[in-house]
């Protein structure tokens, strides 16, 4: 199977390659039809954009002028083909309520979330699943009693909820960590590497810095983690449980195979599979929720800036959130499968691979 | 000569919702070194229970063994350290199992399940592993040993791409690759089609008398019985009911309900259709405080309802637990 | 996995059926539990009007001599800074909340259903495709973002909230289905049907239909949680229920101002949210012990 022809065209005749492939392509096309969706949308909805951006007090004649700018008096193919091409060109219009490009708020904005969602996946990873593993193998135990009731306070309580307990427990109450911002007020943000704040200070060796966002994203990435945690521990949970009864651990601990050895490798592998097909899902919810603890917490975020968007029926932007809100998920939902497909040979297999 | 594996009086409970499930009461087996022990008896009479007491893999917060000693080479199992059970699990007991496909991890290779049973029962002492390539080399030679084709290919493959025969097979030389002098088979080959039944279970007789292991062959079916082994327990409910070497069992069945079973064969001449056992096993819930096969005997007897009967011997070796042969 | 049967099979077992599921439902007491709760806030709600000790506080109140109280035994939860009484008004709220989740589910199971029978029945066919296409977009994002910006769109109140969020969830159950459906009419009772001559709507829903409602049913309890965060989190930013009244996602965000000295304005709703979701995720539980098919 491994000849010596270039990289690519073994991709392409490697089934995996054609199964991944062919995710993708779906993908694009999928999203394409999103962005016509959320365009229809956008140009269906009762109410004049141009004349909410300018406010009451605009004249007709401004008005009318906005309204040629942006082709809202063309039919709706038009608008779309305008759109498209300048898209394409890397330009996602001007934002109505910020005045600028879209591609410069979104510049602003999307590390602020990004490091957010980075720590809130690392937060759930952690600690969902040394719980989850730790509840499943000591089952009924005090710890996983306590793990499964707050795995279901954790499911039923929405994000905001938490955020804002949080937010008075920990910020008001403890004053342990802060509440507002992502950089208390008298701090010089380091210069912009990569816009996570907590790597650039790293870098710039502000440590100081580090030290002060770090605290600051930690409310916010708990706050959405908890829901997190809760389920997909609860997942390991079960399947670390189902798994410990199945008969190839028997048969493992009467091959003699040492007890750490079961655990750590031959239980924990199988466990993690039906986790991770949940991931993708989870991610979204992660930005979705990521909407209102933005708020919340003032974190000046791409979450946030796409419900002001919403708010303000900033057209352009709203596009481009949902659009890249899409694109994520997506992107996401193909990594996961990929991820499953290495973990369980057997849906490996019936994918084509090897 | 001291026998090698001794389970004497063994009862285990299993605790659920419901209430306590009884299910051994009172086993009791002897094999000595190099013996073939047929276990026999229906689904549900606590074959397998008997078996995973042995092993020490019962669902423990469920189950339980509330009296009883099982003693290997001399020495009390139950009262064992958890160390002393897992040198018993690399060197000296082993088991195959019924379902080949459960029986091995779905995600891990052939080769890396078995370089680590390799690997592991091959250490001696506390700290010296053979080495990757030792490792590899034996466990080529144990699938060898078990009639696998192309053992090279066969431990990069996941258990899935296997046929069932060939699966079981690896379940076999991950047994036997433990230099062990006891094998317990838990229905090995109820799973297979008859032809490779046929293959699999030569195969581990022949392995068996070369190594000279034991074997306890546990299975519903007394065909597979007579020809492949020495002695023969009969279980019904919890309890040994009949034990005699094989050629006798089946010339001269004492137990009613080993008579029922052997009467239940199906045969080629005489006539009609043969006769089965009424009734059903009992509730293990609550089970008659006598002998357990009472509702369903033929030869009921009033002493036979207020004590479970112990096993009597008979001239020949014959153990028999019914009150019908008290001497 | 449910087992498959077919449409004779299906009409004789049903009465027997209940009370062996009350059985397994009973078995895990935080399903009790959490049916109790669940029957406990629809009667509260339903009656809310005349339980409640100031009925008129939900609607336009205002007594600024009362706001911004505290929990006492006069009120409750508190007053808000209007001074209405917070205990009322999240009785009140619950009322939102049940309607939300009945009429959500109400608009949006059943096309759902439908279209995932019919996708996966006509498979193949140019009817899959167009019904699968449309369903993966609306997957695409997830459903709190599509809702959130359809609702945006429209002006807030509680009708464009319900339809926002059902126009985007009705492609969960169709693609429920559609899987369910795919695997099920390759069985053996379908091609039996065929042959007698059952009409396709026969066998779609008579015979295929009945064996996805476990999943179905599980599906839709653990969803009323869901779509409660869903519109919470809608009314959270404004787009819900518009003022005087206000459900409880409103009355978190109002609280939300508040904090920390005033607390209790969004605490108190905060908790009652989760409650009903609480109790909706552990009904969902415990009617998943009930398809679920018992290991021996």
């Amino acid at each position: 199977m491994l000849s010596a022809s270039p990289y690519t065209r073994e991709l392409i005749n490697n089934k995996m390659g054609k199964y991944i492939i062919l995710r993708l392509l779906q993908t694009v096309f999928v999203l394409f039809c999103l962005s016509l969706l959320i365009f229809f949308i956008a140009r269906v909805m009762p109410g004049d954009p141009a004349r909410v951006a300018l406010g009451p007090l605009a004249t007709r004649e401004q008005v009318q002028e906005l309204r040629e700018e942006m082709h809202l008096d063309k039919p709706f193919f038009v608008q779309y083909y305008f759109w498209f091409i300048s898209v394409l060109q890397g330009d996602l219009g001007k934002s109505l309520y910020t005045r600028r490009p879209v591609t410069t708020d979104l510049k602003e904005f999307i590390p602020a979330t990004l490091e957010l969602m980075i720590f809130s996946f690392l937060i759930s990873l952690i600690i969902g699943q040394v719980m989850g593993v730790f509840a499943g193998y000591f089952r009924d135990s005090w710890f996983d009693n306590l793990f499964r009731v707050f795995s279901y306070i954790g499911i039923a309580t929405p994000a905001f909820a938490i955020a804002i307990f949080f937010l008075l427990i920990f910020s008001y109450i403890l004053n342990f960590a802060p509440a507002v911002g992502r950089l208390s007020l008298g701090l010089k943000p380091p210069p912009q590497i990569s816009g996570l704040l907590i790597l650039d200070s790293l870098f710039a060796r502000q440590f100081n810095t580090a030290f002060e966002a770090f605290k600051h994203v930690l409310l916010p990435a708990t706050s959405l983690a908890v829901a997190n945690i809760a389920q997909e521990g609860r997942i390991t949970r079960s399947s670390i449980i189902a798994n410990l009864q199945k008969d190839y651990i028997i048969a493992h601990i009467v091959y003699g195979i040492p007890m750490r050895s079961i655990i750590f490798k031959y239980l924990l592998k199988p466990s993690l599979i039906p986790t991770v097909s949940i991931m993708g899902l989870d991610f979204a919810c992660l930005i979705a929720n990521a909407f209102l603890v933005e708020t919340i917490f003032m974190w000046p975020g791409f979450s946030r800036y796409g419900v002001i968007a919403m708010l303000n029926k900033d057209l352009n932007a709203i596009i481009a959130v949902v659009l890249i809100i899409g694109v994520a998920y997506s992107l996401m939902n193909v990594i996961v499968d990929i991820i499953v497909s290495f973990l369980d040979p057997r849906i490996r297999l019936q994918r084509g691979g090897i | 000569m001291m026998p090698l594996l001794e389970i004497k009086n063994l009862h285990v409970q299993f605790r659920v919702f419901e209430g306590e499930l009884k299910v051994l009461n009172g086993v009791d087996i002897v094999i000595s070194e190099g013996e073939k022990i047929g276990l026999v008896g229906e689904t549900g009479c606590g074959k397998t229970t008997t078996m995973k007491s042995v092993l020490q893999v019962l669902p423990t917060p469920i189950a339980r063994i509330s009296t009883g000693e099982i003693i290997y080479k001399g020495r009390d199992i139950l009262k064992m350290r958890p160390n002393e059970i897992q040198n018993l699990r690399k060197g000296e007991i082993t088991a195959i199992f019924q379902d080949s496909l459960a029986a091995l991890n779905p995600v891990f290779t052939i080769g890396q399940q078995l370089c680590d049973v390799v690997k592991y029962s091959s250490r001696d002492g506390d700290r010296n592993y053979l080495s990757k390539k030792e490792i590899i080399s034996r466990s080529i030679a144990v699938l060898k040993e078990t009639g696998m084709p192309d053992p090279e290919r066969i431990l990069k493959n996941y258990p899935i791409q296997l046929s069932g025969g060939m699966r079981q097979r690896v379940c076999i030389s991950e047994a036997i690759s433990i230099a062990a002098k006891l094998l317990i088979a838990d229905e090995p080959t109820t799973s297979l089609d008859v032809t490779i039944q046929d293959q699999v279970l030569r195969l581990l007789i022949r392995l068996v008398e070369k190594k000279n292991m034991s074997i306890i062959l546990i299975t519903h079916s007394l065909g597979i019985v007579r020809e492949l082994t020495n002695r023969v327990y009969v279980m019904y409910a919890g309890n040994i009911v009949e034990t005699v070497r094989t050629k006798e069992l089946f010339a001269n069945p004492l137990h009613p309900y080993t008579r029922g079973l052997i009467n239940a064969i199906p045969r080629l001449t005489g006539e009609g259709i043969s006769k089965g056992i009424e009734g059903r096993i009992p509730n293990y819930l609550n089970p008659p405080a006598g002998c357990r096969f009472y509702p369903r005997c033929e030869y009921r007897m009033t002493v036979c309802l207020e004590k479970p009967p112990p096993l009597f011997t008979t001239g020949d070796n014959h153990g028999i637990a019914c009150f019908l042969y008290k001497e | 996995m449910s087992k498959k049967k077919s449409f004779i099979a299906t009409l004789s077992i049903g009465r027997y059926n209940l009370s062996r599921a009350w059985y397994k439902f009973s078995r895990n007491p935080l399903s009790v539990f959490g049916l109790i709760i669940f029957f406990l806030i629809i009667f509260v709600a339903v009656f809310a009007p005349y339980i409640t000790p100031y009925p008129e506080h939900a609607g336009a109140y205002t007594n600024f001599r009362e706001a911004s109280k505290p929990p006492s035994l006069t009120y409750f939860f508190g007053t808000d800074s209007i001074g209405r009484d917070i205990f009322t008004r999240v009785i009140f709220g619950y009322r939102f909340s049940l309607i939300l989740a009945v009429v959500v589910l109400s608009l949006s199971i059943p096309p759902g259903i439908i279209l995932g029978l019919i996708a996966g029945y006509y498979q193949y066919t140019w009817i899959e495709v167009t019904i699968m296409r449309i369903t993966d977009i609306f997957i695409a994002v997830p459903p709190l973002v599509l809702a959130l910006a359809i609702a945006a769109m429209l002006s807030p109140n509680l009708f464009n909230q319900m339809m926002a969020i059902s126009f985007v969830w009705w492609t969960w159950y169709c693609r429920l289905v559609y899987t369910m459906t795919i695997s099920l009419c390759h069985e053996d009772f379908v091609y039996e049907a065929k042959l007698i001559g059952a009409s396709n709507t026969h066998i779609l829903l008579r015979e295929i239909l009945p064996n996805c409602v476990a999943p179905i049913l599980t599906k839709m309890t653990l969803d009323m949680g869901l779509v409660i965060i869903v519109g919470a989190s809608l009314s959270f930013i404004g787009l819900g229920v518009q003022p005087p009244k206000s459900d409880l996602g409103t009355m978190i965000a109002n609280g939300a101002r508040g904090l920390p000295t005033e607390w209790w304005a969004a605490v108190f709703p905060a908790i009652a949210i989760t409650l009903i979701i609480l109790a909706f995720n552990l009904v969902g539980d415990g009617l998943q012990d009930v398809f679920a098919v018992e290991e021996v």
